[in-house]
């Protein structure tokens, strides 16, 4: 059953991508602006027809970033007054700080507990927006270095206010709609009710609601993952059958999957999205089929002595799905859960980790997949391109000494933010004192805390206690800077690379749309995450998988 | 067709290399030690590093004596000292070189005009000096006077002498060039110091050498390669100090005490994991791919220009001595009205006989093969050699005394205009005929020549192009590689189109003058592709100075060389397809040798990682796949593999990889299996047998 | 406005941004997501609320002490609060070698000390054994010792031939679930010594049948898992039936009635949802 369930996602990923790609090329490239947001960008103030360059692009959106990240800040340090708190307390100022940063930057690291700790204003109308306009920045970002491969002798590369309002008018927002009623057809609850008891079968018993389904929605749609509860998609509020939970995978995997083929559409040869495509497709099933296959295993001490690796997994979903929804999350850098992967198999476990390490490309992100993967691309075309007696070219663009060196810069922000944090933390009291479980899995604990947050997944190895002012200091930084420098670096590429007037393509050029570009992406990608987290890996979920 | 000797153009560009003298390795041995200097090899990131963790652990080694650590401070030492060797190997072959171009440039002395002398090196821009035979000369130059025979072998190696003269494209003149006869003036052009042999010297010995674009490129993600594992190896630290103070139990081994893993282990790791191949060849093959060129007798301006090279997606290449042989040859005899094709050959060979030309000597060669009319001696002839002012040549035969009846005969044969004035003042009236036949081969592209005898036009010889033989089998290859040819003529559209058609190049440029030729590269360059061509004439200046490869030949002008980026020493305009191998082959060797390297990596960590760690974790024992006999041998079989493979693959990277002109695909198929495949196997087999060899020597267990 | 330099001008429009795609994705999406829901699925939109609760949330069928109400059908553990509170929802976030117990150490230098921690292995085997005591089958699985704890040793030294063997999750003066370790006395775990410079070994066992189902020891990811396996809710038919007085078919009827299966034939596991299996059980 868990292989069809598998399988009924790729075919309804492969029925989708089309109409969704080919919808959202037709979004980021028309001309013409509709009634809504013509109105709003004279609310904004903005020129909608002003085309950026790069530095005034990146400087937009670290703006409206930096703005997003204030005012989310002020609305959980202020909730207690403001309406709909719930009569909770005031967040705290570090797990506050820590919290804007993790859904400004689309990570949605949680700190906190959804259900005793934000209200319901802060989650509708602070969380659940950056969980709209966080996703749509990262579209904008990989729709801008798209148009820096499309375009030709040019330094502009769009307008950041229009792929902003416009990725959240018209793509995210009448998908989330749609999707917010389906889920509540589904039993996820949509309401303002607060906490309060009520009677139980044997005896009183809590109760809380919610505006759950309209940003349980969002929340896969946009990659986001940050759960209105605190046990996130296990709840049944927030996932309530067996079905819920094959639409929020979809949810998650709808947009990254589909970007390949916009991104086609916009250079003009829709094979070399389909490229793009197969890598992320290649990775991802491989990932899928081998989590599914070590948790079905259930090869450790306590799973074995359990019967399956049933712990921390509902019954509603059983192992298989539940493996499918963490290799789709850890893949997406959604960070939401249905199952704990702290209790997963040792080698479950390293699955969804080794998912983030890839640097969530495959698919990844929203737009931040497609960014990932399309930097990736271009080292390989490198090193490739080299040994075709060429200097190396993308698309027509030449991958020179400012390319390389822009996506060498992109490529080791997150490797050197995971491994220095885990390596702070491991040298430190206040980094051990949040180990839950001890030996090599409470290390591995630590070390998805940091890939999870400099990844900006957001899912957690749930056992490690992080909201301590140091983690939540640290993770915040790591998310910070794992979200911002990589898009300056993207966006400077972007403008680099729409300077260039391409070169013709010849029998000399890279061919790199076959089977042997896809598979020699997948190979650069894979074993250079595996070179350079061997070393932690070996010391956290392989020495604790091949304990015996 | 069949009847006339083609010649081959060189054996077809399968870009070889240069051989590699072992015992140059030895000879440069000195040199690479000398090159352990930081502030030298402060270039060289990647080694860089290398030589400060060979220095660590020696300190560490002094400190805390084992014949593990001092076996791996040794071979950290070879590490750097072997990456030095390969860049000195490639120098070394470059000095000797300069040592030849040394000679020629010994203290020459500069007459001016006046008569007074200055020593060569004081001469200025401009400066006119007289050079008579048997002198040097001082200074590059261009002749302004007179007309020499000069032996420019110094530079060119050949021997021949060659005429250099004022005015036209054959003016220019070399410094450090010797001259044989006549005198000349010349006008010196060079800046002080600056003079084509220094240039070449600085070129060969790689002096000032400039990091190419990709070389950049490269050079930046490798840096980046090494900050990831410089991180990756010291943030293991902590891991591993708390991994061990997990288990109490387990006691202090050689890699992992209490206080993290041993410095010389973790640098022995990190020194595995950075690409040291790439790093330690990189400027190796360089400087050999410059050096590839020169053997060729081919001098490229900038390392830059080598690239550009490869990058190449339009050739230019001019019709004449490139596509065809430089000389036209006879394709046939059209006789007039009353004479048989048989007494045209008859006398078209005859006036040929003592014609040395090629042109001559094709027609005397084509006679003999289509008329079977054997090559004879001739006795009592007098030869009438070509002048400028006839414009004709042929042979006046006395009436043979020994033979009865012999009447005595002469045949000319050259320009139609000339020959006809002469027939005209021997009192022949040519017929409007000869007019038509000479109209009708200069249109089809061919050149007339009109034979005549005293007082009577014969027939006319059709002198015609001949493309090269093997040209067209190159031009698919070139197409293969994705290049496009054209083909440069001054002809009529008629008959470049038919030449064209014959070489099978991609499109042709008919009646081309200069400014056309620098048009055509402009739009070239526009949709973005790379323009190489060659040139000689001060006129090819401004498309030399236009294109991304402008091979500039020897024999012509200062102009010319000094627009090109590409001197051709042998002036062989077909050595531009060479040249473009040449840079291709440098990229794929840069390309192949960091996949190799990185892929290396792998069986590295597999050696390292359980040696490290199978002590507090023994389940990780199973990450020992190639079974090494103890952690302490494991280590250091990776670093003397890591060590020796430098070694090894310094003839690779002087000669180059094996090119051979095919699809960007299939190159990429064939150098994935043969570098990244290999460079995944190849360590795995590696390291194990050192680890047979090296688990005897004490301490490896 | 216009003024403005450029740049300040930016960081205006971006407030403005924040502000109107607040008022747009923060207040109009949602509150029309709910008018909608709440006017077309009023009941889903609001929990899916019974009169005891919403069928949708897991509750425990325990009485004040703690201890199973035997005649309602039991949920499985939960490490939500106290177990199934909605506003401290959690999974225990154990590891899958976490096998080692803390013993309660009367003379523990701190609280958590003296309250010694239980491993997940140690959780899992103690539920077993309950569970099997509850329903009348054996509660024995692998890996675990009859006294409901992890069977493991730590052997020492870390390296090389055993010279002594203890068995650390139980406490003295209990017996040891195995005598010797190849041919070392085992020992039993004296709380407070300190064992880490041991070698872990687990001890399998020659358990094959195991009666108790893997959900009934494991702990859910929500805390608040409604459902239980069919193959639990089996075992509890017998038991249930026995309490109720009713025969032991009705009960499997109504299981039957309450269970759900996989949603198109292969989303999900099925599962038996145990509250509205003890509704409908009160209502007979």
């Amino acid at each position: 059953m868990g292989w069809i369930f598998i399988a009924s996602l790729v075919l309804a990923l492969v029925i989708t991508h089309k109409p969704l790609g080919d919808y959202m090329y037709r979004v980021y490239t028309s001309v013409k602006h509709n009634v809504v947001e013509r109105f709003i960008y004279r609310l904004l103030g903005v020129q909608a027809d002003s085309e950026m360059r790069w530095a005034v692009y990146a400087r937009s959106l670290l703006a409206f970033s930096v703005i997003s990240l204030l005012v989310l800040y002020g609305l959980q340090r202020l909730q207690d007054k403001l309406f709909l708190s719930l009569g909770f307390d005031p967040v705290p100022d570090h797990i506050a700080w820590n919290t804007a940063v993790s859904f400004v930057t689309n990570t949605n690291w949680q700190a906190y507990s959804g259900e005793s700790t934000m209200g319901h204003l802060v989650q509708m109308s602070g969380l659940a927006v950056q969980n709209f306009v966080s996703a749509a920045v990262g579209m904008a970002v990989a729709i801008t270095l798209v148009r820096g491969f499309a375009r030709r002798g040019t330094d502009t590369l769009g307008n950041f206010w229009v792929d902003l309002v416009r990725g959240t008018i018209r793509i995210l927002l009448p998908i989330a709609f749609v999707g917010a009623l389906v889920l509540v057809a589904g039993g996820l609850v949509q309401n303002f009710i607060g906490p309060h008891e009520i009677a139980g079968l044997t005896g009183p018993t809590n109760m809380t609601g919610g505006p759950v389904a309209s940003q349980e929605v969002i929340k896969e749609l946009g990659t986001n993952g940050g759960g209105f509860y605190n046990t996130n998609s296990a709840h049944p509020f927030e996932n309530a059958t067996g079905w819920t939970n094959w639409f929020e995978i979809f949810l998650i995997l709808l947009i990254p999957f589909a970007l390949p083929r916009t991104f086609g559409k916009m250079v003009g040869q829709i094979r070399q999205g389909y490229a793009i495509l197969a890598v992320m497709g290649v990775i991802a099933l491989f990932s899928v089929t081998l989590t599914n296959v070590f948790e079905l295993a259930g090869d450790a001490t306590v799973p074995q002595a359990i019967g399956a690796a049933l712990e921390g997994k509902d019954v509603r979903f059983g192992v298989a799905n539940s493996a499918t929804f963490g290799a789709a999350t850890t893949l997406t850098s959604t960070g939401a859960v249905d199952s704990f992967h702290d209790s997963y198999t040792p080698f479950g476990g390293m699955m969804t980790l080794f998912n983030m390490m890839l640097g969530e490309v495959a698919p990844g992100g929203v737009g931040a997949g497609l960014y990932g993967m399309l930097i990736l691309a271009v080292i390989t075309v490198f090193v490739a391109g080299l040994m075709v007696g060429r200097t190396p070219e993308y698309l027509g663009k030449k991958i020179g000494a400012r390319e390389i060196k822009l996506a060498s810069m992109y490529f080791l922000v997150t490797p050197i933010l995971v491994l220095v944090g885990t390596a702070l933390a491991m040298g430190n009291e206040a980094g051990l004192a949040a180990m839950l479980n001890s030996g090599p899995h409470g290390f591995s604990e630590i070390l998805y805390a940091f890939t999870s947050a400099s990844n900006n997944n957001g899912s957690a190895f749930g056992g490690v206690t992080v909201n301590t002012p140091w983690y939540d200091v640290a993770l915040g930084l790591c998310m910070l800077f794992g979200r911002f420098l990589p898009i300056v670096f993207v966006l400077a590429l972007a403008g680099s690379l729409a300077k260039q007037t391409p070169v013709p393509e010849t029998a000399g050029t890279l061919p790199t749309h076959r089977p042997q570009f896809v598979g020699m992406v997948v190979g650069v990608t894979i074993i250079l995450v595996a070179l350079t987290f061997l070393p932690a890996l070996a010391l956290g979920p392989l020495a604790e998988g091949l304990l015996s | 067709m069949t009847t006339q000797t083609v010649e081959t153009p060189k054996s077809t560009g399968r870009v070889g290399g240069g051989l590699l003298d072992p015992q140059q390795m030895v000879r440069s041995l000195p040199d690479a030690l000398k090159k352990l200097n930081p502030v030298t090899l402060w270039r060289n990131p990647v080694m860089l590093i290398v030589e400060i963790g060979a220095v660590f652990t020696t300190v560490l080694a002094v400190l805390e004596p084992s014949f593990f650590a001092w076996a791996i401070v040794v071979w950290l030492w070879l590490t750097v000292v072997f990456a030095n060797l390969a860049e000195a190997v490639a120098e070394g072959r470059g000095k000797a070189q300069a040592a030849t171009l040394r000679k020629a440039k010994t203290d020459t002395v500069a007459r001016r005009r006046s008569g007074e002398t200055v020593p060569a090196t004081q001469l200025q821009q401009g400066d006119v000096v007289v050079v008579e035979a048997g002198e040097i000369i001082p200074g590059d130059g261009d002749v302004i006077e007179g007309i020499a025979s000069v032996d420019e072998s110094a530079i060119t190696g050949e021997s021949a002498p060659v005429i250099r003269e004022s005015g036209g494209d054959r003016s220019a003149v070399t410094g450090g060039t010797k001259v044989l006869s006549d005198r000349i003036v010349v006008q010196i052009t060079q800046k002080p110091g600056e003079s084509f042999i220094d240039r070449m010297i600085a070129l060969v010995e790689g002096a000032n050498r400039q990091k190419t674009p990709n070389e950049i490129a490269l050079n930046i993600l490798l840096a980046a390669l090494t900050i990831i594992f410089l991180v990756a190896t010291i943030t293991m630290q902590p891991m591993a100090i708390w991994a061990k103070g997990q288990n109490p139990g387990i006691p202090d081994s050689l890699a992992l005490t209490g206080d993290g893993v041993s410095g010389i282990v973790l640098v022995s790791l990190l020194v595995c994991l950075i690409p040291t191949t790439i790093g330690a060849l990189l400027s190796a093959i360089g400087i050999a791919g410059m050096d590839r060129l020169v053997q060729r007798n081919v001098l490229a301006m900038s390392g830059r220009a080598v690239e550009a090279a490869g990058d190449v997606s339009t050739l230019l290449l001019d019709k004449t001595g490139t596509i065809t042989l430089g000389n036209r040859q006879a394709s046939e005899f059209v006789p007039v009205a009353g004479v048989t094709e048989q007494d045209l050959a008859e006398a078209a060979q005859l006036s040929s006989l003592a014609d040395e030309t090629p042109e001559g000597r094709s027609i005397v060669v084509f006679a003999k093969e289509r008329y079977g009319l054997r090559e004879r001696d001739v006795h009592n002839a007098a030869w009438v050699p070509f002048t400028a002012q006839t414009r004709m040549s042929g042979v006046d035969m006395a009436p043979d005394p020994g033979v009865s009846g012999s009447v005595g005969r002469e045949v000319r044969k050259g320009a139609a205009t000339a020959v006809m004035k002469w027939v005209r003042d021997g009192g022949g009236h040519p017929t409007d005929e000869v007019g038509h036949i000479v109209d009708g081969i200069s249109a089809s592209g061919g050149t007339p020549l009109v034979v005549a005898e005293k007082g009577r036009v014969l027939g006319v010889i059709h002198l015609k192009d001949v493309v090269k033989s093997g040209m067209r089998e190159r031009f698919d290859e070139m197409r293969r590689m994705g290049i496009r040819t054209v083909m440069i003529t001054g002809d009529n559209p008629l008959t470049a189109k038919a030449i064209a058609d014959e070489a099978g190049v991609d499109d042709f440029l008919a009646e081309a003058t200069p400014e056309d030729k620098l048009a055509l590269i402009k739009k070239e360059q526009e949709g973005g592709r790379l323009v190489a061509m060659t040139g000689d004439g001060t006129n090819d200046a401004p498309a030399l100075a236009q294109s991304d490869v402008g091979v500039a030949m020897n024999t012509g002008t200062s102009a010319a060389k000094e627009a090109g980026n590409m001197v051709d020493l042998d002036s062989n305009p077909t050595k531009l397809i060479e040249i473009v191998e040449i840079g291709k082959q440098l990229l794929i060797t840069r390309g192949a040798l960091t996949t190799f390297s990185i892929a290396n990596d792998i069986a590295k960590y597999f050696a390292i990682i359980p040696a490290m760690f199978a002590a507090v974790y023994p389940g990780l024992d199973t990450l020992n796949i190639m079974r090494l006999a103890s952690p302490q041998s494991a280590i250091l079989s990776a670093v003397i593999f890591n060590a020796i493979i430098i070694v090894a693959l310094i003839p690779l990277a002087l000669r180059g990889v094996r090119y051979r002109p095919s699809s960007a695909s299939k190159l990429l198929s064939r150098n994935l299996y043969v570098y990244g495949l290999g460079g995944i196997v190849a360590p795995f087999i590696g390291i194990k047998i050192i680890d047979l060899l090296i688990q005897f020597l004490p301490g490896m267990s | 406005m216009e003024r403005l330099p450029s740049w300040i001008r930016q960081h205006l429009a971006a407030v403005r941004a924040v502000i109107v795609l607040t008022l747009v994705t923060g207040a109009i999406y949602p509150l029309l997501v709910t008018g909608v829901a709440q006017a077309v699925f009023n009941h889903k939109a609001n929990g899916s609320m019974t009169d005891k609760g919403s069928e949708l949330i897991g509750q425990k069928f325990t009485d004040a002490d703690g201890n199973p109400v035997k005649k309602y059908f039991q949920s499985r553990p939960s490490a939500a609060g106290d177990g199934y509170d909605m506003l401290s929802t959690a999974a225990s976030n154990l590891g899958p070698e976490d096998v080692l117990d803390v013993l309660p150490d009367p003379n523990g230098a701190d609280d958590a000390a003296k309250e010694g921690k239980q491993s997940l292995l140690t959780q899992v085997c103690a539920r077993s054994k309950a569970i099997g005591e509850l329903e009348g089958v054996s509660g024995a699985r692998p890996f675990c010792a009859p006294d409901g704890v992890g069977a493991v040793l730590k052997v020492f030294p870390a390296i090389g031939t055993p010279t002594r063997a203890v068995s650390v999750n139980q406490a003295c003066p209990a017996q040891p679930f195995v005598a010797e370790f190849q041919g070392v006395k085992v020992e039993c775990g004296k709380p407070g010594e300190d064992y880490a410079a041991g070698r872990t070994v687990p001890v399998r066992g020659n358990v094959t049948d195991v009666k108790v189902p893997a959900d009934a020891v494991t702990a859910s990811g929500s805390g608040l898992d409604p459902h239980i396996s069919v193959a639990y809710a089996q075992l509890q038919a017998a038991r249930v039936a026995k309490e109720r007085g009713k025969p032991v078919e009705a009960v499997r009827k109504l299981i039957a009635d309450n269970t759900t299966g996989r949603a198109l034939g292969f989303m999900g596991e099925p599962g038996v949802n145990v509250l509205m299996l003890n509704l409908a059980l009160d209502k007979e």
